[in-house]
């Protein structure tokens, strides 16, 4: 190498040894690294309102209000989709009315309280879960 | 060398480096879907292909980064650097099954363009839990495949070997977008103290490596050496050169290699035409300096590649005055003949 890319290496690692700190830094400050992340969902709470009705089971948490649907998701899912359905009274998909991702709660509003709804995988076309009043 | 370009220019002791990479490429897979299968029994086919070439490019990148500042601090290491470009390629396959099968799996199956699902589905860039980290991931690969794509010596010949050291030194921005890519994607979801610990250890190493290496270097660059009152610089005793090896000389931040062999003393410059190996640090072999990266080979009289090739490397005068080796730091244009000084 002559001394002009000499020169680029050690002015190109001596920006990255102070960048690259920092995007680990601040990408981890706030995980936490040594519990459970199960753990951690599990203070995860509805709104203060009272629900029509509420259902829950190892993944999710659903409380039907009369204006929208809450939905707690426990655990960040495997699927690579996750759409939700409301489901007639046979247990049919109707519509699709949201998509979840990582753990967290989701509110989705809707015009008419379905019978219940579910979690499906459209990629892989399998059902995840359901409410079942 | 070779003369001609061909495809992948095998030899017996690249075919058994690339064996070598493929088998503990193969091993890794293995061991990865072994233990995912075991300890983690839930995970998909697609998702368990995603990770295992995920990490493996990862771990293989950092073999790759460290390659150049260990043959650069300790010349044992120099056989590994000999065909890195086939690890750096193996290693953009296993990076490219990733990517591949990460937009086929989470944008392949809606309505739009997988790349533009991939620019588009996430837009979230102010949240660090939820970056859009798969961005990241796609220009590394970007830079990764033009990188593997130039990996040849017409590449080399015909960007110059300046211009593709340059190119390929993108491989350093390639790192960073891949530490953001996992630390704002993979860490968010599935936070795990070993995996993390494992990218901090290396990073540290890597960066320490280079640095040391750069500092070291600069300090070789910034060597001042006086001129006597005919402008020759005195470079050393005769004796400080071993036989058929070279003493690098700096001057004005260049370096020269001056040779002792079968009783003779002669210089060129230190810089290989081929990857701009440091040719001071390899040996005369049948009457050649030879380049400690890849073989390239020159006369030391002439700093002219043997016939039927043509790489030329610009010549010094060099004069001995009381056992002591003295050099014009002018150089003479590239190939120029310069009589030995015989000892």
């Amino acid at each position: 190498m002559n001394s002009g890319l000499r020169k680029a290496h050690k002015y190109s690692w001596l920006l990255l040894i102070i960048i690259i700190p920092v995007i680990m830094f601040f990408s981890i400050k706030d995980l936490m690294l040594f519990e459970s992340t199960k753990k951690a969902d599990i203070s995860f709470n509805f709104s203060k309102d009272i629900p029509d009705r509420e259902f829950e089971n190892d993944i999710i948490k659903v409380a039907f209000y009369p204006k929208n649907i809450e939905i707690i998701l426990k655990i960040t899912l495997k699927n690579a989709s996750s759409s939700v359905y409301t489901v007639d009274e046979n247990l049919k998909k109707q519509k699709v009315i949201g998509q979840l991702t990582t753990a967290g709660i989701y509110t989705f509003e809707i015009n008419d309280i379905p019978k219940n709804i579910m979690l499906f995988d459209d990629i892989k076309d399998v059902l995840i879960t359901q409410t079942n009043f | 060398m070779g003369l001609d370009y061909q495809l992948v220019l095998w030899n017996k002791h690249k075919k058994t480096y690339d064996k070598v990479v493929a088998l503990y490429m193969l091993i890794y897979i293995v061991l990865f879907a072994s233990i995912t299968i075991i300890f983690n029994s839930e995970t998909s086919i697609e998702t368990l292909v995603i990770r295992a070439f995920g990490s493996l490019a990862i771990v293989m990148l950092h073999i790759i980064l460290v390659i150049g500042p260990l043959s650069r601090l300790n010349s044992k290491f120099l056989p590994i650097l000999y065909n890195r470009r086939h690890l750096g390629v193996s290693m953009f396959i296993a990076a490219l099954i990733h990517g591949g099968f990460s937009i086929f799996q989470f944008h392949a199956f809606g309505d739009v363009n997988p790349i533009y699902s991939l620019f588009t589905s996430n837009m979230d860039y102010n949240s660090l839990t939820n970056f859009p980290f798969q961005v990241l991931g796609f220009f590394a690969l970007l830079i990764l495949f033009t990188m593997a794509s130039t990996s040849h010596d017409f590449f080399l010949k015909n960007l110059s070997p300046s211009i593709w050291k340059r190119l390929h030194m993108l491989v350093y921005l390639a790192y960073a977008l891949i530490i953001g890519h996992v630390f704002l994607g993979a860490f968010q979801q599935e936070t795990s103290p070993f995996t993390i610990g494992f990218l901090l250890i290396g990073f540290i190493v890597i960066g320490s490596l280079h640095i040391i290496t750069a500092f070291k270097e600069s300090k070789i660059d910034n060597v001042k050496a006086k001129k006597d009152t005919e402008g020759w610089l005195k470079v050393c005793d005769i004796n400080e050169i071993e036989e058929d090896k070279a003493k690098i000389f700096t001057v004005n931040n260049e370096r020269i290699a001056i040779f002792k062999y079968k009783g003779k003393l002669s210089a060129v410059h230190n810089v290989c035409k081929h990857q701009g190996g440091p040719l001071g640090e390899g040996k005369i072999i049948d009457g050649c300096i030879t380049c400690p990266w890849h073989g390239y080979q020159y006369l030391p009289h002439n700093g002219q590649s043997p016939p039927p090739f043509t790489e030329k490397v610009a010549t010094y005068e060099l004069k001995l005055l009381k056992r002591i080796v003295y050099i014009n730091p002018d150089a003479l244009e590239e190939g120029t003949e310069v009589k030995p000084i015989i000892i």
